[in-house]
């Protein structure tokens, strides 16, 4: 398992290897906290938002949208407190890179969560994790304890005027908890269900109040914006895309992992065969979902010899889109069929239930999936699982119903003889065999 | 809502809305019809079934419009391919897990679903795999549930916390697993059954009625509650002379209280037709002897025969008439009118142990209607339990505190529920509320209330500030049963609290449906109260005539007071404790085998519609009256009509002046009694008179600091309640059963 950056100096990754990196001291060492004190010996709140601004970091949760400008949305006179919500509810499957900055270096998003508390002016912060992640709360609340002591967090941190605190909380295993607005439902004792939008989080969010929700490696990638200047930081990337990404690389290459790469990079190709090790055991790359299960698949002839640059804009182009960066690689032994059975089951399992297009939608999904598998498939099936599919994109009350979507649109667009093979049915009795 | 207005066109024509409108109302009011399953008006958003999507030009996606607030210049399209598609599809959706078992339902014929795809659903159902099953179960005695027919629009759960505040049930599981469900798999509230009202489909279900009828069987009256005085609006379904339901469901009624209806109203109405009405006139012919049936003509002439003899022997005013705060306005106003007119006796009272009559003498403000209450800004409550005694003023409250903002100050000696929902809670001495009053009036006594109350008195300038910083409604309410004198000073009020921009309204909240029209027949105006009867049976008071009866309670203690008497001719539904010393019993039909009115909280005068005949051989209370006048030789010349006794009470009662029936033939637009408005006036005695009742309470006595029991008085047992099984089991504490598939009435025993 590899981890670490390819094409740039290693920034969110640059500790994680070092003996003891999740301890204070070793944090320091390696200029660890320096940003924060950058950040009260002179910066205002608005000179934060504006390097964060300028160096067009992305939300990494996903959606992408820019972090500086999500700052900016909160009202500064409003009268209710203010809070930062690190979004650690990692649950997109093939994601995993959240998971190794917590484990490995937490005090880089006790920093960076700091400074986004100062540039808002949060009293109060909290880490959301997901409920499997239980045992990463040990490490953070380890973490807190040594900053606290260390006087970098609670009550006039780093003897200025700036208090602020930050408070760990796990969810109870559910991936509409990743959803922003339902996270803040768990996180107030509900039931975990997304809210309306608007009012967006960042003038009714936590407690009906101004909140913003970051994703990890987002809030990671603060304090090196401060440290190097937003400009500088964008540079690491593209021009929209700024810094570099986190990929969370699985399936059959040799070299599965997690990969700093810059924002921009060049060749998904050259990622796979070469950075990665190449395909496990010399097989043919057949398909990769470059994004985490909620994004278009691709078939391999969009990626050999297609230049498909690793960014925003670049992933777009190339049929697909960065989501949260997890990036699943499938060679010929995999049956895009079954995989996108498997997915569809994830999203049946994990529709929250609250609009019906996706809880019914995923539900009669699953149903068609596994009659076809049962051998009763119809060549209509196709047809019905793409209309199905049309009729909760777009009409879910929040985005993960597309998500539950897109999947399966891609795999049947670009794979129809995986699922064409299994649509004639076995049984030729267009039932599954038990009914 | 600002009286600002936009422009919005909807389907190509232009329409001038209110700023603020909501699109999914003003579509509607513009005749383009929008399904929708979770959208109910003044409850949070759910958005959830997404049925009421539209397309809205610069938007990236169809819309849910019952989530968009109109803008200026706003284009909308409601029909078009795409958007039918849409509706189409989510129907689909819906009924994918949905059994379509509409022959066995309850709901079949009056379904929301049902309706809508019918009108918005594609033809054919694609859907061929296997629906997820989930077995059918009670929720309790009166809730039963079949969560296969969930559509989960959660209606049920948004009125369970925003109306009731109970938030009894609650949706578990995930995903197309979610089933709404209780905690603890039994269900512990207060059995309103809104849930089951607002359900748009058969998955809540009446306990008490499942699988008795069909809808359309059902022949629909709208009429008034016949328990507390909130005067709940409801639709009785009766089928061959049979009662077999109660509902407020939209369809049927649209009364002030929407959908709302308490236990008692929806449930408690199986006493009607219950085997042990009194099925004939009964008489005792000899004192200690039985009550043997007769004839009405038997009855009739044997009890003018005695009153007569009574009068003849003792004097006019030996005859007491006693009405009663639960029969109509016409019931009440005969029996008036029979002890004044025709016997000439200066006692009749009504059943009722507190009078009125001191706050209606005085009132400077009209009475709050439950619609005022929603959107009032500050709201008082002294003493009481609205929530167990008026329970639709209760949820206005909560509504007022939740969606409008309204600041609700509570004072009473226990911390009743509503207490959750209060901005301030001034928790005095029981028996305290006088004190209260005193304190309202001035703050000339402070250092006495603060001292007999038990409080700071910094609660009592917080209550001021709130007062003073009121713009708008500030509604004032009384349960406590206050001394005349204390009546007087909170009807007086409102001059003393008014401001600009502060209008004042005061809502009395007695205990029966028709307290406050016993009150306006003139029944308080007797020179004795129902207690004063008793001290002079056999005295001075020799027979009684009596409509209904008195409750355990006030019998307490006087039992022998009635035994007493030569003569009681008691009119009922039932035997009770009364009717046990009664000479005479003669069969009153219930409320819903007549016509009449109620006149409730708010002022409002309501009708009351026969929905069966009278059972067995009863009789409207008023026709009963109206005969054995005739007997003693007058004729009331009402023939059988209740309209003609409403026409006279009209024409003499001044607040009643100019009503009809036909005016009060729309129950969406209640009319209000116009109670003269007292002037202002001087209150130095009535003041002085409270400060002593005052200076006699004790300062010592514990506050109750425990919240009662949801229902320790919606599920009392008494002679109506008694007669509805459900409402034994609740009172014994709900025991949840064995099995939750089988009604719990074939599991525990009950008393009926």
């Amino acid at each position: 398992m590899f981890i670490g950056a390819i094409g740039c100096e290693p920034l969110q990754l640059a500790r994680v290897h070092l003996d003891n990196s999740t301890s204070l001291e070793v944090y320091r060492e390696h200029g660890g906290y320096e940003a924060l004190k950058k950040v009260l010996s002179g910066m205002s709140p608005d000179d934060v938002i504006n390097e964060v601004k300028k160096s067009a970091l992305r939300g990494r949760g996903g959606a992408g949208f820019p972090t500086g400008m999500k700052w900016s949305f909160v009202p500064k006179d409003s009268p209710k407190p203010k809070y930062v919500v690190c979004n650690a509810d990692e649950s997109e499957p093939g994601t995993f890179k959240d998971r190794y900055l917590m484990e490995r270096d937490p005090h880089m998003l006790i920093e960076g969560m700091l400074i986004a508390a100062y540039a808002l002016s949060a009293k109060v912060n909290y880490i959301y994790t997901r409920g499997e992640y239980r045992y990463l709360i040990e490490i953070m609340d380890r973490a807190l304890g040594e900053a606290r002591g260390a006087g970098l967090l609670g009550k006039n941190i780093l003897d200025s005027d700036f208090s602020s605190e930050i408070y760990t909380h796990t969810g109870a295993g559910a991936y509409i908890c990743g959803e922003e607005t339902a996270l803040l439902s768990s996180l107030e004792g509900m039931r975990g269900h997304p809210r309306m939008k608007p009012p967006f989080p960042a003038v009714s969010g936590l407690y009906a109040s101004p909140t913003v929700v970051n994703n990890v490696e987002t809030l990671t990638a603060v304090p090196d914006i401060i440290k190097l200047g937003g400009e500088a930081y964008q540079k690491l990337g593209t021009e929209k895309s700024g810094g570099t990404k986190l990929w969370s690389v699985s399936g059959h290459v040799n070299r599965p992992g997690v990969y700093e790469l810059p924002m921009g990079y060049d060749d998904m190709e050259k990622f796979i065969m070469e950075d990665c090790g190449g395909m496990l055991n010399g097989g043919k790359l057949k398909a990769v979902i470059p994004g985490g299960s909620s994004v278009y698949i691709m078939r391999a002839d969009q990626i050999i010899g297609k230049d498909v640059r690793m960014d925003y804009e670049g992933l777009v182009a190339g049929g697909s889109s960065v989501g949260s960066g997890g990036f699943i690689v499938m060679d010929e032994s995999v049956d895009i069929f079954e995989s996108t059975r498997n997915l569809t089951e994830f999203y049946k399992h994990e529709s929250c239930g609250w609009c019906t297009p996706c809880r019914e939608g995923t539900d009669w999904l699953v149903k068609v999936f596994r009659r076809v598998a049962d051998g009763g498939g119809r060549p209509e099936d196709a047809q019905l699982m793409l209309d199905l599919c049309d009729n909760i994109e777009g009409k879910s009350f929040c985005p993960l119903g597309d998500a539950a979507a897109w999947p399966i649109q891609s795999a049947i667009k670009r794979f129809p003889e995986d699922f064409k093979k299994h649509l004639v049915g076995t049984n030729g009795t267009g039932q599954a065999a038990n009914s | 809502m600002s009286t600002e207005v936009i422009k919005v066109t909807i389907n190509g024509k232009a329409f001038e809305v209110p700023k603020g409108a909501r699109l999914i109302d003003v579509c509607r009011d513009k005749a383009f019809d929008i399904p929708s399953f979770c959208y109910y008006s003044d409850l949070a958003l759910q958005a959830s079934c997404r049925m009421c999507l539209v397309r809205i030009e610069k938007m990236p996606k169809l819309q849910t419009s019952c989530t968009i607030i109109c803008t200026d210049g706003m284009v909308v399209t409601t029909q078009s391919d795409e958007i039918e598609k849409a509706q189409r599809s989510m129907l689909e959706f819906l009924l994918a897990n949905h059994p379509l078992d509409c022959p066995v339902c309850d709901r079949g014929g009056e379904c929301e679903l049902q309706e809508i795809t019918f009108d918005w659903g594609g033809l054919e159902e694609r859907f061929t795999e296997e629906k997820n099953y989930y077995p059918e179960r009670y929720l309790s005695p009166i809730v039963a549930n079949d969560p296969q027919r969930c559509i989960l629009c959660k209606r049920c759960t948004r009125v369970c916390d925003e109306w009731m505040g109970e938030d009894a049930i609650e949706a578990g599981g995930r995903g197309a697993n979610t089933v709404i469900g209780t905690y603890g798999g039994w269900l512990d509230c207060s059995q309103c059954g809104n849930c089951i009202e607002v359900c748009p489909t058969g998955t809540l279900l009446d306990g008490t009625y499942r699988h008795q009828a069909r809808p359309w069987e059902l022949t629909q009256t709208i009429s008034t509650c016949t328990y507390c005085s909130d005067g709940c609006q409801m639709s009785l379904g009766s089928r061959g002379g049979e009662l077999m339901r109660v509902v407020a469901r939209d369809r049927y009624v649209n009364g002030l209280n929407g959908e709302f209806l308490c236990i008692k109203g929806r449930f408690g109405h199986p006493f009607v037709n219950h085997e042990a009405r009194i099925r004939t006139p009964l008489i005792r012919y000899k004192k200690g002897g039985k009550l043997i049936p007769a004839t009405w003509d038997e009855a009739i002439r044997h009890v003018a025969q005695k009153l007569d003899a009574v009068v003849d022997e003792h004097g006019r005013n030996a005859l007491g008439v006693i009405g009663s705060p639960r029969i109509t306005n016409e019931a009440n106003y005969l029996l008036y009118k029979f002890a004044t007119e025709l016997v000439g006796t200066n006692n009749y009272t009504s059943t009722d142990a507190h009078s009125l009559k001191p706050f209606f003498g005085n009132l400077g403000t009209s009475l709050a209607t439950h619609r005022d209450i929603r959107y009032a800004k500050t709201i008082l409550i002294i003493g009481g339990e609205p929530e167990e005694l008026q329970p639709l003023t209760a949820k206005q409250v909560r509504q007022a505190v939740r969606n409008g903002g309204a600041r609700l100050v509570v004072i009473n000696s226990t911390p009743i529920r509503l207490v959750e929902q209060a901005a301030q809670f001034i928790h005095i001495r029981p028996g305290a509320e006088e004190a209260a009053v005193l304190a309202l009036a001035n703050n000339s006594n402070d250092a006495l209330t603060v001292q007999k109350l038990g409080i700071q008195a910094t609660e009592l300038q917080s209550l001021r500030d709130t007062i003073a910083k009121t713009e708008g409604d500030l509604i004032i309410m009384f349960a406590a049963e206050l001394s005349a004198a204390a009546q007087a000073v909170v009807a007086q009020l409102p001059y003393a609290l008014r401001a600009s921009g502060r209008r004042v309204l005061l809502h009395p909240l007695p205990l029966y449906n028709n307290s406050i029209g016993a009150h306006d027949m003139g029944l308080m105006n007797g020179a004795m109260s129902a207690t004063q009867m008793f001290d002079g049976a056999g005295d001075t008071i020799r027979a009684i005539y009596l409509a209904g009866s008195f409750l355990p309670e006030q019998l307490q203690g006087h039992k022998d007071a009635l035994s007493k008497l030569d003569f009681l001719v008691v009119q009922e539904l039932f035997e009770t404790a009364t009717t046990a010393f009664a000479d005479v019993v003669l069969p009153a039909a219930s409320f819903a085998e007549i016509d009449g009115t109620y006149t409730n909280n708010d002022g409002f005068v309501q009708r009351v519609r026969q929905s069966i005949p009278p059972v067995h051989q009863s009789r409207s209370d008023w026709m009963i009256t109206a005969q054995l006048a005739l007997e003693l030789g007058m004729d009331f010349k009402f023939e059988l009509s209740a309209s003609a006794v409403f026409r006279e009470i009209a024409e003499r009662v001044p607040a009643y002046a100019g009503l009809r029936y036909p005016v009060l033939k729309d129950e969406s637009n209640p009319v209000q009694a116009k109670y003269a408005i007292a002037e202002q006036r001087d209150l130095s005695s009535e003041l002085s008179a409270l400060r002593e009742a005052v200076q006699a309470l004790p300062e010592t006595g514990d506050k109750l600091t425990v919240t009662p029991e949801v229902g320790h008085e919606l599920f009392k047992i008494g002679t109506l309640t008694d007669k509805v099984p459900q409402f034994h089991l609740l009172a014994a504490g709900n025991p949840r059963p064995e099995t939750v598939r089988v009604s719990p009435l074939y599991q525990i025993g009950s008393k009926s």
